[in-house]
């Protein structure tokens, strides 16, 4: 599986063009002023779930990761 | 019993909270004026000090009842771009589940400790942000320590991230020394993504997780019945049952000492201008062969500047391990199969999450976020769809948030 995912050219390839195009996707910039509405406190990009809701899913289910507690943020400031 | 306990707990908990918070309710909207967004928190101040709390229970109809009291602290001084972290919870477990019940065990009561720090700061375009967490209960340990990296381009439009974090656990024994007998696990965490700002009001982030685990992950107390080839053994079969039809030998449950696990996640947010959308999809698979797909949608509505509330759900669907199997055969001589494991999270299954959160922002007009209050209540049905003992269970998690920003 891991050999299957990490060495197939296509697989690389493919996650390579999904970056390059997500990447020159964001250089249609949004200027900073147009930017209130994802200055709203609820459109932080943290999992919003509690630590008790975050426990039971990490038990309930048999997958992991996906969380983007450290990641990006709306560049709004 | 005590599920009833539990719900009637819950019930008082909630119509004391809504009880409490109504009268409030009722005087922000009187006073509610059209400020286009939440204020800012405290700028009068050089440091920004904020805190929280959250009781989280956890029951289901298994028999397990879990109290989780959380608190956290966060110092952050944002025209320095810094910040600084703690947080610490206790989880009291009690249990009297089917697995323990069918190894004629009874209810037991565990106390797990967890701890973490964590700071973070920006250099121009460069952010940087590390934790450390550790996790205590008498029989596991859990230590954990990460990095991350996040950095802005294409004026913001675009935020890369990178991060990056080990993890050791030691397993242990009730009354066994950890020196007699532990298993230990090495993980590492890498992961790579980017939140990119696609209109004025929507973002998409997308990241990539790749965790590698090295050791042994069995459960020491969690034994696996074993049948004579060609016994017929249904899906939910009772514990009477399998104990009339199992063989005398059990086997501890044995699992593979490595695993790689890989997720691609990407998260959608739209703000209208009185409610915000977020949808999550994540596809998951790993060395083991199972595989899986996570839908989360939550819809937050915000009719006031002093409300936020709406539905949560969220659908989770996963293929068994390729060692799963609903009863293992032994033969002859006591050849047990190399791998084997009871633990339903390993089988096939779906779960279907419905649940609300609501949060009242309590604090003064010039910033309501000085106090909020919340609850957040889901209601979750598994379905196991090759297990014994077991084919359903309902679970709820419900819990009280306060937060304050001093």
């Amino acid at each position: 599986m891991r050999a299957n995912l990490v060495h197939n050219p296509r697989t690389i390839l493919a996650l390579a063009l999904l970056g390059a195009s997500f990447v020159a996707s964001a250089c249609t910039p949004v200027p900073p002023y147009q930017r209130g509405p994802l200055a709203h406190p609820t459109m932080k990009t943290s999992d919003p779930a509690g630590v008790g809701e975050a426990h039971a899913r990490a038990i309930q289910e048999g997958a992991m990761g996906g969380g983007f507690e450290v990641g990006g943020g709306c560049g709004c400031n | 019993m005590r599920m009833q306990l539990t719900q009637a707990v819950h019930a008082c908990v909630v119509v004391s909270l809504f009880i409490t918070l109504l009268p409030t309710v009722a005087h922000a909207q009187e006073v509610a004026e059209p400020v286009p967004e939440p204020a800012p928190a405290s700028k009068d101040s050089a440091y920004d000090v904020a805190a929280g709390s959250e009781l989280a229970t956890y029951a289901d109809n298994d028999h397990v009842f879990v109290v989780s009291p959380s608190i956290a602290g966060n110092v952050s001084k944002p025209a320095s771009g810094w910040s600084v972290g703690a947080n610490y919870l206790v989880d009291v477990v009690s249990a009297a589940s089917v697995d323990i019940v069918s190894t004629a065990s009874r209810r037991f009561i565990e106390t797990r400790q967890a701890g973490g720090i964590n700071g973070a700061t920006q250099w121009g375009k460069l952010g940087v942000s590390a934790n450390g967490n550790v996790s205590v209960e008498p029989d596991y340990g859990s230590y954990t320590g990460g990095a991350s990296a996040t950095y802005d381009l294409c004026d913001k439009n675009f935020t890369a991230l990178l991060s990056y974090y080990h993890g050791y656990d030691i397993a242990g024994r009730h009354d066994t020394p950890w020196n007699v007998w532990n298993h230990q696990i090495n993980t590492n965490g890498v992961k790579l993504g980017g939140t990119i700002i696609l209109t004025r009001a929507t973002y998409l982030a997308i990241v990539g997780d790749l965790i590698f685990e090295d050791g042994d992950t069995s459960k020491p107390y969690r034994y696996v019945p074993m049948f004579a080839p060609g016994t017929v053994v249904t899906k939910g079969e009772s514990i009477a049952n399998v104990n009339r039809d199992r063989l005398s030998a059990r086997a501890l449950e044995q699992l593979p000492t490595d695993r790689q696990r890989y997720a691609l996640s990407a998260r959608i947010g739209h703000r209208f201008s009185w409610a915000t959308l977020r949808m999550d999809e994540r596809l998951y698979t790993d060395a083991w062969g199972l595989k899986a797909t996570t839908t989360d949608g939550r819809f937050i509505v915000t009719p006031t500047q002093r409300l936020e509330a709406g539905p949560h759900v969220r659908f989770h669907a996963q293929g068994p391990v390729d060692f799963w199997q609903r009863a293992y055969t032994m033969r002859t001589g006591l050849d047990f199969p190399a791998l084997r494991t009871g633990d339903r999270e390993l089988g096939p299954l779906v779960n279907l999450t419905g649940g609300a959160t609501a949060r009242v922002l309590m604090g003064p007009a010039t910033n309501p976020r000085k106090f909020v209050l919340g609850i957040d209540a889901n209601v979750t049905s598994t379905s196991y769809l090759d297990d014994i003992y077991l084919s359903q269970r309902t679970s709820e998690v419900i819990a009280l948030v306060v937060e304050v920003a001093l």
